[in-house]
C-alpha cells in the first residue's frame, strides 16, 4: 500500500500519480512538463536526481506539484534539490518526496523542504498514523524549514512546535 | 577547550534516544538491514570481523582528563580494557556488545563525548593539528574553527546522504601536522596583508585506491564566510558527485574528472548565492568559541632550564626521550610533550584503560588538564613545564609509555587490518610489530632518523601508506597475504604520494625488505642531517629498487 503524507496526516483521495489514470492531472517527467507548460490544465512535475532544478524556472508559475525522486534510501541528492527549489527558485508549492522514502530521513525532508511524501513502507505508515517522527528539534544549521534563532549562536536553530 | 552549553547537552541526549530507537525498530524487524547500515554508521557502530566496534569521536583530537578517564572506563567495563586511537584523532573500541551501545553513548554523554558522524557517508570528525594552541609557528589556533564546523555539520538535514564519506582537516601553521592535502577539505587558517584571519581552501585529496593530493580552489576565504562556503562545496559536491561506483564517488574524483578550474567556478557560482546570507559568521560568534580555546595561564617557569640541563646530563635515556618526544612550545619555559602509544613491538595506538587513566592523572598534574590524540596515533600533553618534565618522565615509564621514538622508524602508524576489520586483505599489525622489534634499538632508530612507516591492510588505505616515506600496503594474492612497498610519500606540506618499488613481498620477507630500504639509504645519504625523504627526493627509487629486487628492478 502507498499512501501520501503531510504534517497534517495521511491525505485521501490524492490526484497525483506518476503513472496517473487518464483523466485528471498528471504528473510529468521534467522534459514532458517543459513541453506542457502552454497547456491549460494543471499539471505537476516529477524530477530525477540528475535533473537539474534550475531548468525549473520559467515553468514554475504553472507548476501545481513538484516531486523529487529517491532512486534509493541511501542518495540524497533530493535533499539538495529540494533546498535549491525553496531558496533559489522561491517555490512555495507542494514539494513531495516519492520513492526510497523511508521514516529516518523524513525529518530531514521536512527541514529541507519537503512538505509532502509519498510512502509505501508499512513500518513507516505505522509511525506516521501515530504521528511519532525520530527527529531532533535541536539544529545547528539554518535551512529551509521555519525555525526559530537565538539559540546561542548565529548557525543554531530551534524547531517550532506545532510549525 | 570547548564545554557544552545546554543546547548541547540537550542535542545529544536526544540524538542518543534517537539512536536507540532505531536500534528498537531494527530489533523489531521494522527497518532492514541494509536501511539500517547507514544509520549505525552515523553514529560510529560498526560490524566488523568477530565483533561491533564503535568508534567514539574526540573532536579535533582534544581531550580533557575526566574525558580520558571515561574511554578508561569504557575500555574496562564494556570492552576487553583497552581502546585504539586512530588516524582520524578518534578512539574506537573493537569489542562492545550492540545492546550495550545505548548504554555507553549515554556514558559517553555524561563527558560531552558523542559517536555522531564518526562513519558513514556524512561529514565526519573535524581533525585539526595535534599541537594547537600551544605551537609557537600558528597564526591562530585552529580548532574554534574546527568546532564550529563540527556544530554546523551535525545532523545537517541536506548533507547526510552524501555520494561518500567527507572528511575536513584544519591547521594554522605553514607546517602542516594534520595533513589537510589529503583531506576532502583542507583549511589552512593564515591571515592577509592587513592581519584579517581567513583561509586557504584546497579540496579533492584522498588516499584509499585512488591518492590524490588537494587542489587549492581559494587562496583567501575571510572566516566570515567559512560556512558559506563550505556549504556551497557540499552543495556542488552532493548533487555532482558520482553515485555509480563507491570507489568513484569521493569529491576527489569529481574534481579530477571535471577539472578544478571549472569546479571551482560551479563553487564560486554557488557561494555568490549563499554568500553573505544567514550562514555568515558574526565576530561575536567567532570570539565566543574562541574564548573557550583560551590557552591556560601558563605561569613562568625558567627554573626548569637549568634543571632539564642537569637532568639530561645524568640520563642519557631521559635525554634521547626529551630529544624526540618534547618540542619547543610557544612558552620558552614550556613543551610540547609526545606520549607514544609505539612500543617496541606493540601494537600501534593501542592504549590500556590503565595507560589512559594515568595519562589523564599525569594531565592534570603536569599538563593543564590537556590531552590530544595525534592522527599518527599518539597521544600529546601539549602545556607541560621543563621543570616537570623529569617527574613526568619517571611516570611514564612506569606505565610503559614513555618510549622515545615519536618520527622515528618504530613510531608506525597501522590501520587494525585482517585482525579486526571486515574490509582488510590482510594483517598489518604483525607487519608493525615486527619492523618495530628489528628496528627497536634505540642507537639505531636514531641514527637513521626521521622515518615515517605506514601500513594499510587494504586499499582503503586507513593506514595512510600512501603518505608514508615509507608506505606498505598489504593485499590479496590467490588467497596468500602479500605486502607491496611504495617510497617517498609524505603528508605534510611537501605531500606527496609514495611511487610503489615493484612486486609484493610475502609475510616473512618484508622486514627484511625494509632493512634493505634503510641500509640503502644509510649508504647513499650525504650525511645523518640528510633525512630519508629528502635523501629520496635527491636520488629517486632507482637505487632502492636495485637493492631491493637486483636484475629484476628493470622489469618491474
Amino acid at each position: 500500500m502507498t499512501v501520501i503524507w503531510t504534517k497534517n496526516g495521511i491525505v485521501d483521495n490524492d490526484p497525483w500519480t506518476a503513472d496517473g489514470a487518464e483523466q485528471g492531472p498528471k504528473l510529468l517527467p521534467l522534459s514532458e512538463a517543459l513541453e506542457h507548460a502552454q497547456d491549460n490544465a494543471p499539471f505537476g512535475v516529477v524530477l530525477q536526481p540528475a535533473d537539474d532544478v534550475a531548468t525549473l524556472a520559467p515553468i514554475l508559475g504553472r507548476v501545481a506539484i513538484i516531486a523529487l525522486t529517491f532512486p534509493a534510501f541511501g542518495d540524497g541528492r533530493g535533499f539538495s534539490q529540494a533546498a535549491l527549489i525553496r531558496q533559489r527558485l522561491g517555490y512555495e508549492g507542494e514539494l513531495r518526496a516519492v520513492g526510497a522514502v523511508l521514516l529516518d530521513q523524513i525529518p530531514l525532508m521536512l527541514r529541507t523542504g519537503f512538505d509532502s511524501f509519498e510512502v509505501s513502507h508499512a513500518p513507516t505508515i505505522e509511525r506516521l498514523k501515530q504521528n511519532r517522527l525520530p527527529g531532533i528539534d535541536l539544529h545547528y544549521q539554518p535551512s529551509v524549514d521555519r525555525t526559530e534563532a537565538g539559540q546561542g549562536y548565529s548557525w543554531r536553530r530551534a524547531a517550532i512546535v506545532n510549525g | 577547550m570547548y564545554r557544552y552549553d545546554e543546547f548541547d547537552h540537550a542535542f545529544v541526549a536526544q540524538r542518543v534516544s534517537q539512536f536507540s530507537d532505531q536500534v528498537a525498530r531494527r530489533l523489531k524487524g521494522e527497518i532492514s538491514e541494509d536501511a539500517f547500515k547507514p544509520l549505525r554508521l552515523m553514529n560510529g557502530v560498526y560490524l566488523q570481523l568477530h565483533a561491533y566496534m564503535l568508534r567514539v569521536a574526540v573532536p579535533y583530537g582534544t581531550l580533557n582528563s575526566r574525558q580520558m578517564h571515561k574511554l578508561a572506563h569504557i575500555a574496562r567495563t564494556y570492552d576487553r580494557g583497552y581502546g585504539h586511537f586512530t588516524t582520524r584523532q578518534n578512539i574506537q573500541y573493537n569489542w562492545p556488545a550492540l545492546k550495550d551501545m545505548p548504554a555507553i553513548l549515554e556514558e559517553l554523554a555524561e563527558v560531552e563525548m558523542h559517536a555522531i558522524q564518526t562513519s558513514g557517508n556524512c561529514i565526519r570528525n573535524v581533525t585539526a593539528d595535534h599541537f594547537a594552541g600551544a605551537a609557537a609557528d600558528e597564526v591562530a589556533d585552529p580548532r574554534p574553527y574546527a568546532e564550529i564546523l563540527r556544530q554546523w555539520s551535525s545532523v545537517h538535514p541536506e548533507f547526510s546522504f552524501l555520494p561518500r564519506k567527507f572528511k575536513i582537516a584544519v591547521t594554522a601553521s605553514e607546517r602542516d601536522r594534520a595533513a589537510i592535502q589529503v583531506h576532502d577539505i583542507g583549511l589552512q587558517l593564515k591571515k592577509d596583508g592587513e592581519g584579517r584571519l581567513g583561509f586557504a581552501v584546497w579540496i579533492g585529496g584522498g588516499q584509499g585506491r585512488t591518492p590524490i593530493l588537494a587542489k587549492k580552489v581559494n587562496d583567501f576565504l575571510p572566516e566570515a564566510d567559512l560556512l558559506s562556503y563550505v556549504t556551497a562545496i557540499m552543495r556542488v559536491y552532493n548533487l555532482h558527485g558520482r553515485r555509480d561506483n563507491k570507489y568513484k564517488a569521493r569529491i576527489k574524483i569529481l574534481v579530477h574528472e571535471t577539472g578544478v578550474e571549472k569546479l571551482s567556478a560551479e563553487i564560486e557560482a554557488e557561494w555568490m548565492h549563499l554568500k553573505d546570507g544567514e550562514l555568515t559568521l558574526p565576530e561575536a560568534d567567532i570570539a565566543a568559541i574562541n574564548a573557550y580555546f583560551a590557552p591556560p595561564a601558563l605561569g613562568a617557569r625558567a627554573e626548569g632550564w637549568g634543571e632539564l640541563a642537569a637532568w639530561k646530563k645524568s640520563d642519557p635515556d631521559f635525554a634521547s626521550w626529551v630529544g624526540r618526544n618534547v618540542a619547543p612550545h610557544r612558552h620558552p619555559d614550556y613543551g610540547m610533550v609526545t606520549i607514544s602509544l609505539k612500543p617496541i613491538g606493540g601494537i600501534p595506538g593501542d592504549a590500556s584503560a590503565d595507560q589512559m587513566d594515568a595519562v589523564a592523572r599525569l594531565a592534570v598534574e603536569f599538563g593543564h588538564d590537556e590531552i590530544r590524540v595525534t592522527h599518527e596515533q599518539n597521544l600529546v600533553l601539549p602545556h607541560v613545564a621543563l621543570a616537570d618534565l623529569e617527574p613526568l618522565y619517571r611516570a611514564l615509564v612506569a606505565e610503559g609509555l614513555a618510549t622515545a621514538n615519536a618520527g622515528l622508524i618504530t613510531d608506525i602508524i597501522a590501520c587494525p587490518g585482517l585482525d579486526y576489520c571486515a574490509l582488510a586483505n590482510a594483517r598489518s599489525i604483525p607487519v608493525a610489530q615486527e619492523i618495530s622489534k628489528r628496528f627497536g634499538d634505540a642507537a639505531r632508530q636514531a641514527e637513521i632518523g626521521d622515518l615515517k612507516i605506514k601500513i594499510s591492510g587494504c586499499i582503503n588505505a586507513c593506514g595512510h601508506h600512501h603518505v608514508g616515506h615509507i608506505g606498505i600496503l598489504g593485499v590479496e594474492k590467490k588467497g596468500a597475504e602479500l605486502y607491496q612497498i611504495s617510497l617517498g610519500g609524505s603528508g605534510d606540506e611537501n605531500a606527496s604520494i609514495g611511487q610503489i618499488t615493484g612486486r609484493g613481498f610475502e609475510p616473512d620477507q618484508v622486514t627484511d625488505a625494509i632493512e634493505t630500504i634503510v641500509d640503502t639509504y644509510l649508504a647513499l645519504r650525504t650525511g645523518a642531517e640528510e633525512t630519508f625523504i629528502a635523501c629520496y627526493r635527491r636520488i629517486g627509487a632507482d637505487p632502492f629498487k636495485a637493492a631491493l629486487y637486483g636484475g629484476e628492478a628493470q622489469a618491474a
